[in-house]
C-alpha cells in the first residue's frame, strides 16, 4: 500500500506540467477513480483545506491523501513521491543544460502546453461545480473569489478567513435561535 | 545554508495560494532582500521551473538551492518550503477526521468548497493570462477540452500529445 502511495504520487508528479494546479485532476483520477482511495467529497474537502494551508497545494493535497490512507507514513510517501521528480529533473536540468529555457525544442512544446493546461484545469471546475451542487444563490462566492483573487490579486489568505469566521458566527446565530 | 534554510521554511509558512503566490514570495526573499541571485537568474529559473514536471514552488525552491549550494542545498530548500506544508496540513488533516460529524465544522466545508472552486477559477486566469498569444493556442485549448471532456482521456497522454504537437508545429 505504502509502494502504491509512493508509486501514484511519483507517476503524477513526474507527468505533469504546469505546476499544481494541472496535477489536481490528475491525482483526483488516481484518488478517487482509479485506486478508489477515497469519495469526491472528501477529495474535495481536502482540496479545500489544500488551498486553505500555506505551502504548494500539490503538497498540500498529498499530505491529506496520504495520512488518510495510512496516517504519518502514508503521509511521508505521499510527499516524497510529488516531490522526488521535480528535485531529480531540476537538478538534471540545472547541471546538464543551463541553456535548457532557451531551446527551441521546449520553448515550442511549451507554448503548446499552456492553453492544455488551461483546458486541463477548467475542465474539472465543471465537473466539480456540478457535484457541489452550484444554484442560483451560492454561484456568487465562487464568482466574487475568482474575481478578487485572480483579476484584483487579494490574497486567498483573507478571503480563507473571512469564510471560516463569517460560518462560525452564522452557525452560532442559527444554533442560538433553536 | 542555514539562512537558506530559515528563509524558505518561511516562504513556505506565509505564501497561500499556491505556486505562483509562493514564485512572488520567493522573488521577495530571495532577490530582492537577500540578494541570493539577480533578476535576471531568477526569471529563468522560473521559465524553468513552469516547463519542468511537479509544482512550480519545489522547482524553484530546488532549483535556487542547487545554485548557491549543490544537491544539499536544493534538498535544504525543498524540505524548508514544504516543512509548514507538513505540519499545518497534517494538523487540519487530523482535525478533519476527528470533527467532521460537527454540523459547523461541515459548514466551513461547505463553504470552503464554494471558495475552492473560486480560487482554482483564479488560478486558471493566472496561467492563462498569457497562454493565448494566436490562434493556434485558442485551437489547442478547444482540442484539448474537447478530448478531455469528450473521450476522458488520461491527461498525462494528453500533455505528452501536446508537447509533442507543439514541436513539430509550434
Amino acid at each position: 500500500m505504502l509502494w502504491q502511495i509512493f508509486i501514484t504520487f511519483l507517476k503524477v508528479g513526474a507527468f505533469t506540467i504546469g505546476g499544481g494546479y494541472a496535477m489536481l485532476p490528475l491525482i483526483r483520477r488516481e484518488v478517487c477513480e482509479k485506486h478508489k482511495w477515497m469519495d469526491e467529497m472528501a477529495f474535495m474537502d481536502g482540496l479545500a483545506a489544500a488551498q486553505s494551508s500555506p505551502g504548494p497545494i500539490a503538497i498540500n493535497l498529498s499530505i491529506y491523501v496520504g495520512y488518510h490512507l495510512r496516517k504519518g507514513k502514508g503521509m511521508a510517501a505521499a510527499v516524497l513521491g510529488t516531490v522526488l521528480p521535480s528535485l531529480i529533473s531540476i537538478i538534471i536540468i540545472a547541471s546538464l543544460f543551463s541553456r535548457y529555457a532557451d531551446s527551441t525544442l521546449a520553448r515550442k512544446a511549451f507554448r503548446a502546453l499552456k492553453p492544455a493546461v488551461v483546458a486541463l484545469i477548467a475542465l474539472p471546475l465543471i465537473e466539480m461545480a456540478k457535484k457541489i451542487g452550484i444554484k442560483l444563490n451560492n454561484f456568487w462566492v465562487p464568482l466574487v473569489a475568482l474575481i478578487l483573487v485572480g483579476i484584483l490579486g487579494i490574497s486567498p489568505a483573507h478571503l480563507i478567513l473571512l469564510t471560516i469566521l463569517v460560518t462560525i458566527w452564522l452557525s452560532d446565530r442559527n444554533s442560538r435561535k433553536v | 545554508m542555514f539562512t537558506m534554510f530559515l528563509t524558505f521554511i518561511k516562504i513556505g509558512l506565509f505564501s497561500f495560494g499556491g505556486g505562483y503566490a509562493i514564485l512572488a514570495m520567493i522573488q521577495q526573499e530571495v532577490v530582492a532582500r537577500h540578494g541570493w541571485l539577480t533578476a535576471a537568474e531568477f526569471a529563468d529559473i522560473v521559465a524553468i521551473s513552469q516547463m519542468t514536471p511537479g509544482p512550480i514552488a519545489i522547482n524553484a525552491a530546488t532549483f535556487v538551492g542547487f545554485q548557491r549550494y549543490g544537491v544539499l542545498g536544493s534538498i535544504l530548500c525543498t524540505f524548508g518550503v514544504i516543512l509548514p506544508s507538513l505540519i499545518l496540513m497534517a494538523i487540519i488533516t487530523v482535525s478533519y477526521i476527528k470533527l467532521s460529524s460537527q454540523a459547523w465544522f461541515k459548514d466551513i466545508f461547505k463553504n470552503l468548497r464554494l471558495l475552492s472552486l473560486g480560487l482554482i477559477g483564479a488560478a486558471m486566469i493566472m496561467i492563462g493570462k498569457d497562454a493565448f498569444p494566436d490562434f493556434f493556442s485558442v485551437v489547442i485549448f478547444l482540442l484539448a477540452f474537447l478530448i478531455l471532456w469528450r473521450w476522458k482521456v488520461n491527461p498525462i497522454y494528453l500533455l505528452l500529445g501536446t508537447a509533442a504537437v507543439g514541436m513539430v508545429l509550434g
